[in-house]
């Protein structure tokens, strides 16, 4: 229950849309109901009224049926458009929600959501999370109040018929959910486990196939994901079978409780408790208000998956922040000289990658660190960019940044980080990210220098080609120079570069270097650190470091 | 009704007819189980006819003819047992859905593997493999709705409308005439306003689920948005484009949901007029209220298979979206690719190119009449800027794609006379990201050779470097491998891949770029296994790095498609020292 009063709490300031959503709902099942039992008891009357001679005012009650069906089917079509309004407009709060929350927790955020998938759980989570009104809480809400009304006006007309619709609404509303739930459990987390597994195999002899065909392994892989096919679909139909248990349920369930309210109001009638015609009114009163129950069942089936994707959501979003951050404003650095002194850092607790490194880049100057893979390189850049926690002291400029707000941090440095992110959109918006003014001169500059000139010039749409998600529309080293791009734009007094070379020819790589040596001979006032093991980028460097492995096994 | 497409010789062909043509053929191949639905849902219909008669029977007992509790006890009990009777075949029915359903998912997805399989990366040229896995996963099980709701409800709307007013008309022939004459209505809005919305149903995903990429693609880049200090104003840009997206979204649902209304209208409406008819009937006394009560119920249950007509156009445009992405991929000719019959030989091969030409539609990338000769036994480097055509030559070498001119000739017989699965045998390619199933580490090890024994692997272990760092994880070789390798480095991974190559009985080792992104201690390990790895096979590597071309024989160099030259790795190093 907890995670729904957090979903509620996030979308508080959608909460008129989202009542008047419900509310809406419940007129249209009240109409529906009362249309039933009005026109129930309306030819009832009638029919007594034409075998006795007596006479009966129809004017009422024939107007009111017509009122109630315009009522019902205007009534449902506000509901929709309300209760859509509602999700979209939750919709928009959940993600700005989810986006700040993710902010202080880059980029350890999606690094917790281990193996796999990790884009397409997320996005089926976050699908969840935002139907979780349209598909469960409204439903679960109107079905729930619809049903509370109509038994509180059935104890008002006859009590013992509304006992005896209490007794097969709480079978049918809930006792019959329940045991689908229950039954419905293990096949449900099976098919979600086994058509995980069909994806994967699936992507694997997709993505692999040319070396399955090399290997002669294309029909064994045929085998396992038709094996694994078999078994999901026979999940499916189990679940298949089970929602047809449930549908014959509440057949069996609404049938009994009309026959059984029939022989209640008959007794009451005999004992003259009731007019006759009121018989009429409350069988289709009943029968209408089991069909408000209806849609319980299949409200409650999606909960339990709801909720997991609510629990996991919530841990990502809940996680301690790494890095904290400094928002009382501190001096701005004036100078970039970056100071590493006596610094321990690690990737994950108890498992030390950086112990006591000290290091110093003279403002203006640069430095290239070289050395084994996994030995920290990437590390004292992720430092720097307050992706990661240190012990020790870093200054820039002679201020420790741990006390330096990250914003004003970030307005200092330029990087091109281990992994940069290409966003789907065109060449262009991912080298200007986002700013505003564009300055011509420095974009030609930063398309020359990082080697991308020739290649864009040669480009049909030119900047603006669209770079795919992911960047899969480009190689990956044009990738990479895109990112070098994005770096030199920016034009900021510290340049960091993880691998800025990486996955270029050999003839590329060295135009990029000369390139920016040029540069930054030119301009004299950049600082910069570069880590990278290809030999090429050692002219980067004024003076090369080489990390040595601490710890030894 | 929705028009069928079989029957429809429309000149103007609607967009999807040929997707919704190939799921009527599909159904077809399940003919006595849908029929079985049908009858199952008819015989549902069915026990509503009775339950209605045997209820407005109870009514007029009690309220007209004052009968007690004793007279109408056993119409209850009746009542009861249609319940029973009604449940049971909603039951069984549901089941025979769901085995409908199961048979035809199944019988698609084995179908579309293997057709994807067998097309192969050069038949699927223009697809993405995302959308591939996303179609032979997701899209088969959204097939589903179609056969389990959509074609039912369309026999079944054709059906009991017709029963319950062949039924009625006798007693109530004014009342019938309403429902008959309200009732086309229904299906007569839903195709006006289906028409327009199938178009917009179709936007409205698409731009929902660009929406949701946008998040993660936000989520995924924030690193870098934090950097450019531009997270927060993406916080704002996602709340612009989410509210845009609401009000563009709102727009046309308020159209939509029109045709959901004309539905319900007419049904509502419809039984509101047969109720008030019914009423005045039965005060002039020329009705009983039984009869007047029984068309009064089935008032409702006539319009309730057209509704469900209605509610099941979602599930008619989800098997047809769905039909649209497999259809296509099935009909698919597979083109001829290797015929040869000749077993390929046994030694290491002399490989031959003679003025091979191959262009991927485009200038980048294709060999332009390549002439190029491989010593049998003998180790030749590759070299060339990226987009000169090395990847695509290692390809046709291997065959995974034909030469459009020229051929390629192994211990001169032209490679396309053997046969693909003996040439595959001889063969061990280490692609730049070599592929790595989610399974042990021996898993991937055997994939070339399932029945390798203990002493080979450990052999191809050592000769790869590959041994020490296996030894070294937490089950050795029956580690498990994350997605795509993940829990080894690079390196292993390269290493583990040539290990893989050693295990195959490969004469020609074709390598691309193997030491790419590796650290130098990397490197060397991986140049001195590639030694190894050439004793008595022919190999062919692809590389700039100077440390692997200090390993090699001859260097081979191209520029723009074409070999430039070939020349001794010496030569080849001092005169790109030149160069630059």
């Amino acid at each position: 229950m907890n995670w729904i009063i957090r979903f509620l709490k996030i979308s508080r300031s959608q909460w008129p849309w989202m009542a008047a959503g419900i509310a809406l709902g419940v007129v249209v099942i009240a109409a529906n109901v009362v249309l039933m039992a009005v026109s129930g008891w309306f030819i009832a009357s009638m029919a007594v009224s034409g075998a006795s001679g007596v006479a009966f005012n129809y004017f009422y009650p024939s107007a009111c049926i017509r009122f109630l069906a315009i009522a019902r089917t205007v009534g449902r079509y506000g509901e929709r458009l309300v209760t859509h309004e509602a999700t979209f407009r939750i919709l928009s709060e959940l993600r700005v929600w989810l986006f700040k929350r993710f902010i202080p927790l880059a980029p350890a955020c999606l690094e917790r959501y281990a193996g796999g998938d990790v884009a397409g759980r997320l996005r089926a989570d976050v699908d969840a999370l935002e139907t979780l009104y349209l598909k469960i809480l409204a439903p679960l809400a109107v079905g729930a109040m619809s049903i509370m009304a109509a038994l509180v006006f059935l104890l008002w007309i006859s009590p013992s018929s509304a006992l005896v619709m209490l007794l097969f609404l709480l079978l049918a509303g809930v006792g019959l959910p329940l045991l689908v739930r229950r039954f419905s459990e293990q096949p449900g987390r099976k098919s979600a486990q086994l058509s995980a597994e069909l994806r994967t195999k699936v992507t694997e002899g997709l993505q692999g196939i040319e070396e399955l065909i090399l290997l002669g392994a294309v029909e064994r892989q045929a085998t396992l994901v038709d094996t694994l096919s078999v078994e999901l679909i026979g999940e499916q139909e189990h679940l298949g079978r089970i929602n047809g248990f449930s549908l014959g349920g509440m057949a069996l369930c609404a049938g009994s409780g009309v026959a059984a309210v029939l022989v209640t109001v008959t007794m009451q009638i005999t004992s003259h408790q009731l007019a006759p015609p009121t018989l009429v009114m409350l069988l289709l009163f009943c029968a209408a208000t089991f069909e408000a129950a209806a849609q319980l069942p299949s409200a409650l089936s999606f909960l339990p998956a709801a909720r997991e994707s609510a629990a996991r959501i919530f841990e990502l979003a809940d996680a301690p922040v790494p890095v904290p951050d400094n928002n009382v404003g501190s001096d701005i650095p004036t100078k970039t000289e970056i100071c590493f002194k006596n610094v321990s850092a690690c990737y994950l607790p108890g498992e030390p990658v950086l112990q006591n490194i000290s290091l110093t880049i003279p403002a203006g100057g640069s430095v290239v660190l070289s050395g084994h893979s996994g030995i920290g390189k990437s590390l004292l850049v992720e430092i720097l960019l307050r992706f990661r926690d240190y012990e020790g002291s870093v200054t820039v400029g002679g201020i420790e940044i741990r006390d330096l707000p990250k914003e004003t941090l970030m307005t200092m440095i330029a990087a091109v980080p281990q992994h940069p992110h290409l966003f789907n959109s065109t060449i262009r918006d991912n080298i200007l990210m986002g700013t505003e003014s564009v300055n011509e001169v420095l974009l030609q500059q930063a398309l020359g220098d990082s080697g991308l000139d020739m290649w864009v010039a040669e480009l049909p749409l030119g900047l603006e080609t669209a770079v795919g998600i992911n960047g899969s529309a480009v190689s990956g080293g044009e990738a990479r120079r895109i990112a070098l791009a994005r770096a030199l734009y920016k034009n900021a007094p510290i340049l960091l570069l993880d691998e800025p070379t990486e996955g270029l020819d050999g003839v590329t790589e060295r135009t990029v270097v000369s390139r920016l040596n040029k540069r930054l001979r030119a301009d004299g006032g950049t600082t910069m650190l570069v880590v990278s093991h290809r030999p090429a980028c050692r002219a980067l460097g004024d003076s090369v470091i080489y990390l040595e492995n601490i710890s030894i096994d | 009704m929705t028009k069928q497409p079989e029957a429809n010789t429309d000149s103007s062909v609607q967009h999807d007819s040929g997707a919704e043509r190939w799921l009527f053929s599909e159904a077809k191949k399940h003919r006595v189980l849908l029929l079985t639905i049908i009858g199952l849902a008819s015989g549902v219909g069915l026990f509503a006819l009775l339950q209605a008669h045997f209820l407005a029977a109870a009514c007029q007992r009690v309220v007209i003819q004052g009968e007690g509790v004793a007279a109408i006890t056993p119409l209850a009990v009746i009542l009861f047992l249609l319940a029973a009777g009604r449940s049971l075949f909603t039951y069984v029915m549901e089941k025979k859905s769901a085995a409908a359903a199961a048979r035809v998912k199944q019988a698609v997805r084995s179908k579309l593997y293997r057709k994807i399989q067998n097309l192969g990366p050069a038949g699927l040229a223009g697809y993405e493999t995302g959308a591939l896995i996303e179609t032979v996963t997701k899209g088969v099980d959204e097939l589903e709705p179609y056969f389990t709701r959509f074609l039912p409800q369309l026999a079944l709307a054709a059906i009991l409308p017709l029963m319950f007013l062949i039924i009625i008309v006798p007693t109530e022939w004014r009342s019938s005439l309403v429902l008959v004459l309200s009732a086309p209505f229904i299906p007569l809005f839903m195709i006006l306003i289906g028409r327009g919305s199938e178009s917009v149903h179709r936007r409205l995903w698409s731009r929902l689920s660009r929406m949701a990429g946008h998040l993660l693609d936000l989520v995924q880049g924030l690193p870098d948005l934090i950097i450019f200090g531009a997270a927060r104003k993406e916080a704002a840009v996602l709340a612009q484009v989410s509210d845009e997206y609401r009000s563009a979204t709102m727009s046309v649902l308020r159209v939509a949901f029109l045709s959901a209304f004309a539905l319900e209208f007419f049904a509502t409406v419809g039984t509101a007029v047969v109720a008030v008819i019914i009423g005045f009937r039965l005060l002039w006394g020329v009705l009983t209220l039984q009869e007047g009560l029984f068309v009064l119920l089935m008032a409702p249950e006539f319009y309730l298979p057209l509704r469900n007509l209605g509610l099941s156009y979602h599930a008619r445009m989800q098997g047809i979206t769905a039909a649209e992405r497999i259809a296509p991929l099935l009909a698919k000719p597979i083109s001829a690719g290797f015929t040869g019959t000749l077993p390929a030989p046994k030694g290491p091969p002399g490989v031959i190119f003679e003025g091979v030409y191959f262009s991927y539609g485009g200038t980048r990338g294709g060999v332009s009449g390549v002439n190029l000769t491989l010593q049998p036994g003998s180790i030749t480097a590759l070299v060339g800027g990226s987009g000169a055509g090395k990847t695509t030559l290692a390809r046709l070498l291997v065959g995974l794609t034909r030469p459009e001119a020229g051929r390629i000739l192994i211990n001169g017989q032209d490679l396309t006379t053997f046969a693909p699965d003996s040439w595959h045998a001889r063969l061990a390619w280490v692609p730049q990201a070599p592929f790595f199933t989610s399974g042990t580490v021996r898993e991937n090890l055997l994939l070339g050779r399932p029945n390798a024994d203990e002493q080979q692997i450990n052999a191809a272990l050592e000769a790869a470097a590959a041994d020490q760092f296996i030894a070294h994880l937490p089950h050795g070789l029956d580690t498990v491998l994350g997605d795509r390798g993940a829990g080894l480095s690079g390196g292993e991974l390269k290493r583990l891949a040539l290990a893989r190559a050693y295990i195959c009985h490969a004469t020609l080792v074709v390598l691309d770029e193997p030491t790419a992104g590796l650290d130098p201690e990397n490197e060397r390990l991986v140049c001195e296994s590639l030694e190894r790895l050439a004793q008595g096979r022919t190999v062919l590597v692809i590389s700039h790095r100077e440390q692997t071309l200090s390993h090699v024989e001859a260097v081979a160099e191209m520029i723009d498609g074409r070999i430039e030259r070939v020349t001794s790795p010496a030569n080849y190093l001092t005169s790109r020292e030149a160069t630059s």
